[in-house]
C-alpha cells in the first residue's frame, strides 16, 4: 500500500491560537482512518490546512507524493482531494441538480460528468428525488448527502469529511455512515473522516487519530481503539 | 490576546489629557494667533476651520451609530433638517439663535426615534441604504416645503446676544457681520471639543461598553439581558441630536440656507471622514474630517482638478491606509509591543517538535503517546 | 393608461439591467458599487463618442439611414460592452481586490467605491474626455407606432420605433444575462460563489478570477444600458450619482444579492415613476411623485428589509 495523504509535524495557529502543535498523521492508499476528539481539539483544523483553506505555520503535507501546503484550495481539488465542509453549507438557493454540477466545476468531459452523476443519484435516491429543489429547503440529512455526492462529483481519490453526523436525525446517521463505508469500498477512494461522534467513527474507519489540545493522544486500529479503555472513558462515554 | 503591559491604562490617561490641553491650546489660542500674523490672508481660515469642526461634530454622530454596528448614511437628513428647523424658528418665529440649535437639536433626535423605530432593526447594507434613501427623501421633503421657501435661498440674520435668562446679563454677545466668522469659530471649536470628550465619556462608561457588545454580536448582547432596541435608540437619538445642532450652526454661519447645504454626498462624505480617520478610535471621525476637508481646501486652486486629485488621493490612502489613519497608532504600538509577542511565540513554537511522539506507537498499545504533552500545553497558555 | 403602463415597462427594463449589475456585484464581493451610476454614464458617452465618429462609414457605403444607424449603433453597443468589461476588471484586479486584501473591515470598500465614484465624476467631464455637455443620439429609426383608440383610454397611444428596437435590446440582454447565469459552468460558478464562498473554493473556483469576472460583468451591464438609454434622452457626464442611487434602490426593492429581485426592483420603480405621476396629476400634485416614491419605499424597507425576494440577513 501507498501512502495517499502524509501530513507531517503540522503547526497551525489562529491569530494567536495554536490550533494544531505538531502534528503527524498519513492515510494509505484505500483506507478510512478517523479523526476524533472533543470540539477545539483541532479536528477540524487539519482538514482546514489540509484543503489549503487555512495556511499552516510550518509542516509539511504531502498529497500522492506532491507537496499540497502553500497551494490554493482551489487548486487542490483538481488532485483528486475532495472536502465536505463542516454544517454540510450546500448552495442553498442553488437547485440540487447545480450543486452537483459545482462539484464537477473542475472536470470537463459532459460524458464523464454524466456517468458520475448517475453514480451519485444511484447511490443517493432521495436527490433523485429533489433533483430540481432547491438546496436550501431539504432537511438537515439530505443535505448531507447532498454535500457527500457534490464532493463525489469530482471523482476524488480521496475524501475529506468533517463531521458528516452533526445535526442529523439518528436513523439518518447510519445511513450516512452506511454509504461512506461504500463509497470507500466500491469507488476506492480513500477516506478521512472527522467526527465528534466516536463510536460510529470507529466502527466504519481502518484506523483513528484522537486528538486532545492540538496534538495526537493516542492512535491506532480502530478495532483496538474501541476497545481501548482511556477511548472508552473520553471518547465513548462509558462510565467515568 | 494581545499582550498589554500594566501601566498601558495609565500612559493612556495622561497622553490623552496632554493631547486634549494641547489640542484646545492650538484651537483656542494658537490659530487665532497664527491667523492674526497675517489677517488679510489667512482670516479665511475661521470660515473653513469652523466648517470643519461642525463637520467633524456630524462625523461623530455616524461613528456613534458605526459604534452599535450600523453603517449610517443619513446623517445630512439632520444635519439639513436640523439647518432649516433653526433658522424657521430664528426667521419665523423670532426665537434666538442659541436656544433655536438646541432645539433644532432636540426636535431631530425626536425624528430620529420615529425613524430609528422601524429602520433600526435593520442591519449591514439595508440599514446603509435606508439611511441613504433618506438622505434623498429629505432633499425632495425641503424641496416640496412652503416653510422652507422651497429649498431655494433662506437667508438667516447673524446670531442676536444670549442673556442668561430674566437678566440683562450677557452671555454670548450678538454677532456682528464682521465678527461673525471669528464668533463661529470659537463656538464650533467649543461644540467640536464637548462633542468628543462627551462622546470619549459615553464609549467608556457602561453604556458604551454595552454599545460594543452589540456591535459584535446583536443576539449575545440581547440574551445577557440588554435592551437593545432602547440602547440602539438611545445611541441614534443622540448622534442625530449632535447631526441637528452641527446642522443649525452650519447653517448659521453661511447665513443662507439652501436644499443642497446638505445632500447625498455630505452623508456619504460623513462616513468617509468616519472611515478615513479609523472606526476604533473616538478621535478618528475628528482626524478624518481635518484631513480629508482641509486637504479638500487646499486643493481648490487645482479648479477643474480639484476632486480628481482629492479622488486620487482617497484611493492612494486606502492603500496605504486601508484601516484608517488611526490604525497608525495602532502599528506604532505594535512595534513597541512586538519584541516581546514574538519572543513568547519562539518560545511556545520550540518545544513542539519534542511531542510528536504520538504516530510511532501506535499499532498496539495506543495509550503511550497520551500523558504529558497536552498537560504541560496548557500550564503554559 | 396603455401609454403609462408601455413607459413604465421601457424604463423598468432599463432600470432592471442597471440593478442586475449591481446586485451582480454585490452579491460576489459584498460592495456596495458606488460608482455604478458613473460607469453607467461612461458606457453612454463612449457609445456616443463611438457612434459619431463611425456613423458616416455606413452613409458613406449609401446604406439606407435607418440601416446605417442600427448597424453603427449595434458596433457602438458592442464596443461599450467591452470596454466597460475591461473597466470593470481593471477596478476589480487593481482596486478591489488590493483594498478587500489589505483592509481588517468589509465596509472599507464603501470608501474605495465613493472614491472611485468620485474619481470618475471628475474625470468624465473633463475637456479632453467627454466635456461638460449632455448628449444623446439622434432617434435610430424614424417614426412611432400608434394606436389611435386604445382599450382604456382616450388618449392616443404612441410608441417610437427606436424605443420598441431599445426596449427590445434591453429585453434581451436580460435574458441573455439571466441565461449565462442560470445554465452555464461560470453562471453557476458565480451564483456558487455569491452563496457560499468557502464552499465555492472546495469546488475547485478560483474566487479571484470570477470575482474579476463578476466586476466585469456588473460593469459591462451598466455600460451597455447607458449606451441604450442614450439613444433616448440626454447624459450628462455627472448624472452617474443620481443613477447610482436609483440603482441601489432598486436593488434594496428586490433583495440584495438576488439577480431576480433586480429584475424585479427594476420594474417595480420603472413602473412607479410612470404611474404615480400620472395618477397624482389630477390633484397636481405631480412633482411630489419623487418624494412619494421615496418615502413610500423607505416605509417598505424599513417593514421588509429583505426587499420582495431577497434572504433576510444582515
Amino acid at each position: 500500500m501507498t501512502r495517499i495523504l502524509d501530513f507531517s509535524n503540522v503547526e497551525l495557529y489562529y491569530d494567536h491560537v495554536h490550533a494544531l502543535r505538531g502534528v503527524s498523521i498519513h492515510v494509505e492508499q484505500g483506507e478510512t482512518v478517523a479523526l476524533i476528539g472533543a470540539n477545539g481539539a483541532g479536528k477540524s483544523s487539519i482538514l482546514r490546512a489540509i484543503t489549503g483553506i487555512r495556511p499552516i505555520t510550518s509542516g509539511e503535507i504531502n498529497y500522492n507524493g506532491k507537496r499540497i501546503n502553500g497551494m490554493k484550495a482551489c487548486d487542490i481539488v483538481p488532485l483528486g482531494l475532495s472536502m465536505v465542509p463542516e454544517g454540510r453549507r450546500v448552495f442553498p438557493f442553488m437547485s440540487v441538480r447545480d450543486n452537483l454540477m459545482m462539484g464537477a466545476f473542475t472536470r470537463h468531459s459532459k460524458k464523464e460528468i454524466r456517468e458520475t452523476l448517475d453514480m451519485v443519484l444511484g447511490r443517493f435516491p432521495r436527490l433523485k428525488e429533489r433533483y430540481h429543489q432547491p438546496a436550501g429547503t431539504m432537511s438537515g440529512g439530505e443535505q448531507q448527502m447532498l454535500v457527500i455526492g457534490r464532493a463525489l462529483m469530482s471523482r476524488p481519490k480521496m475524501l475529506l469529511l468533517d463531521e458528516p453526523s452533526l445535526g442529523i436525525a439518528p436513523k439518518l446517521i447510519q445511513d450516512i455512515a452506511r454509504s461512506i463505508v461504500a463509497i470507500n469500498r466500491d469507488e476506492k477512494v480513500s477516506v478521512l473522516l472527522v467526527e465528534q461522534n466516536s463510536r460510529m467513527a470507529l466502527k466504519i474507519s481502518h484506523r483513528a487519530y484522537a486528538l486532545t489540545t492540538g496534538t495526537i493522544a493516542l492512535s491506532g486500529k480502530s478495532a483496538d481503539l474501541a476497545k481501548d479503555e482511556r477511548v472508552q472513558k473520553l471518547y465513548l462515554g462509558g462510565e467515568v | 490576546m494581545k499582550v498589554k503591559p500594566h501601566t498601558e491604562s495609565g500612559l493612556k490617561t495622561w497622553v490623552g489629557l496632554a493631547a486634549l490641553v494641547l489640542a484646545m491650546g492650538l484651537f483656542y489660542f494658537g490659530i487665532p494667533a497664527l491667523i492674526a500674523q497675517n489677517p488679510e490672508v489667512y482670516s479665511r481660515y475661521y470660515t473653513t476651520l469652523s466648517g470643519i469642526a461642525l463637520l467633524s461634530m456630524a462625523s461623530a454622530g455616524v461613528w456613534l451609530t458605526f459604534y452599535i454596528g450600523r453603517i449610517n448614511i443619513g446623517q445630512g437628513v439632520f444635519c439639513l433638517f436640523g439647518a432649516y428647523i433653526s433658522g424657521i424658528l430664528v426667521v419665523n418665529y423670532g426665537m434666538n439663535f442659541w436656544y433655536s440649535a438646541i432645539w433644532a437639536g432636540v426636535i431631530c433626535s425626536l425624528l430620529s426615534f420615529l425613524i430609528g423605530l422601524p429602520i433600526l432593526r435593520l442591519r449591514g447594507v439595508y440599514f446603509a441604504m435606508v439611511t441613504l434613501i433618506s438622505t434623498q427623501v429629505a432633499t425632495l421633503v425641503v424641496q416640496n416645503l412652503a416653510i422652507t421657501k422651497q429649498g431655494r435661498s433662506f437667508a438667516l440674520p447673524p446670531p442676536a446676544a444670549l442673556t442668561l435668562p430674566g437678566t440683562d446679563i450677557v452671555v454670548i454677545p450678538a454677532f456682528t457681520l464682521e465678527g461673525a466668522a471669528v464668533g463661529f469659530y470659537f463656538a464650533a471649536i467649543t461644540l467640536m471639543i464637548l462633542t468628543f470628550l462627551g462622546l470619549y465619556r459615553l464609549v467608556n462608561s457602561r453604556i458604551g461598553q454595552l454599545c460594543k457588545s452589540l456591535q459584535q454580536n446583536e443576539e449575545l448582547a440581547s440574551s445577557l439581558g440588554v435592551n437593545i432596541v432602547w440602547l440602539r435608540l438611545v445611541a441614534y437619538a443622540i448622534s442625530c441630536f449632535v447631526g441637528g445642532v452641527a446642522g443649525a450652526f452650519y447653517g448659521a454661519q453661511q447665513a443662507n440656507l439652501n436644499v443642497s447645504l446638505f445632500t447625498v454626498q455630505d452623508s456619504v462624505n460623513f462616513l468617509l471622514y468616519c472611515f478615513m480617520g479609523g472606526l476604533n478610535y473616538v478621535v478618528g471621525p475628528l482626524i478624518g474630517t481635518i484631513t480629508l476637508r482641509l486637504g479638500w481646501d487646499q486643493l481648490s486652486p487645482t479648479g477643474e482638478y480639484q476632486l480628481a486629485i482629492y479622488a486620487l488621493a482617497l484611493i492612494i490612502l486606502m492603500f496605504i491606509l486601508p484601516n484608517g489613519l488611526m490604525s497608525l497608532v495602532e502599528e506604532g504600538k505594535k512595534w513597541f509591543i512586538r519584541p516581546n509577542h514574538r519572543q513568547k511565540l519562539q518560545s511556545m513554537s520550540a518545544q513542539k517538535p519534542v511531542k510528536t511522539v504520538a504516530k510511532s506507537a501506535a499499532k498496539k498499545r495506543p495509550k503511550t503517546a497520551a500523558k504529558t504533552a497536552p498537560k504541560s500545553n496548557k500550564g503554559r497558555k | 393608461m396603455e401609454q403609462v403602463i408601455a413607459n413604465g415597462l421601457f424604463t423598468g427594463a432599463q432600470y432592471a439591467l442597471i440593478a442586475l449589475g449591481l446586485t451582480l456585484i454585490f452579491g460576489l464581493m459584498n460592495v456596495l458599487n458606488f460608482a455604478h451610476g458613473q460607469m453607467f454614464v461612461l458606457g453612454a458617452l463612449f457609445a456616443y463618442t463611438i457612434f459619431n465618429h463611425i456613423v458616416e462609414l455606413g452613409w458613406f457605403l449609401g446604406m439606407t439611414p435607418w440601416l446605417a444607424n442600427i448597424l453603427t449603433f449595434m458596433v457602438a453597443l458592442v464596443a461599450t460592452l467591452v470596454f466597460l468589461a475591461f473597466v470593470g476588471a481593471l477596478f476589480e484586479r487593481f482596486l478591489f481586490r488590493t483594498v478587500i486584501k489589505r483592509s481588517s473591515r468589509d465596509e472599507s470598500t464603501m470608501l474605495l467605491a465613493a472614491a472611485t465614484a468620485f474619481l470618475l465624476d471628475a474625470l468624465l467631464p473633463m475637456k479632453h474626455v467627454f466635456g461638460e455637455l449632455s448628449h444623446s443620439l439622434p432617434a435610430l429609426i424614424e417614426g412611432s407606432f400608434s394606436i389611435e383608440q386604445p382599450w382604456f383610454s382616450d388618449t392616443p397611444f404612441y410608441m417610437p420605433y427606436s424605443k420598441v428596437f431599445i426596449g427590445g435590446l434591453a429585453l434581451f440582454l436580460i435574458a441573455g444575462f439571466m441565461a449565462f447565469m442560470q445554465y452555464t459552468k461560470p453562471g453557476r460558478a458565480m451564483r456558487a460563489l455569491a452563496q457560499d464562498k468557502i464552499a465555492a473554493q472546495l469546488m475547485g473556483v478560483h474566487v479571484d478570477r470570477f470575482t474579476m469576472l463578476g466586476f466585469a460583468l456588473g460593469a459591462m451591464l451598466a455600460g451597455g444600458i447607458g449606451a441604450l438609454i442614450v439613444t433616448i434622452t440626454n447624459i450628462g457626464p455627472t448624472a452617474g450619482s443620481s443613477f447610482s442611487i436609483k440603482a441601489f434602490i432598486m436593488v434594496m426593492i428586490g433583495g440584495a444579492g438576488v439577480v431576480g429581485g433586480a429584475i424585479a426592483g427594476g420594474f417595480v420603480l420603472g413602473m412607479m415613476e410612470s404611474i404615480v405621476p400620472t395618477l397624482l396629476a389630477p390633484y397636481d400634485l405631480a412633482n411630489l411623485s419623487d418624494l412619494i416614491i421615496f418615502a413610500a419605499l423607505m416605509i417598505f424597507l424599513s417593514f421588509r428589509p429583505q426587499g420582495l425576494m431577497g434572504k433576510p440577513w444582515g
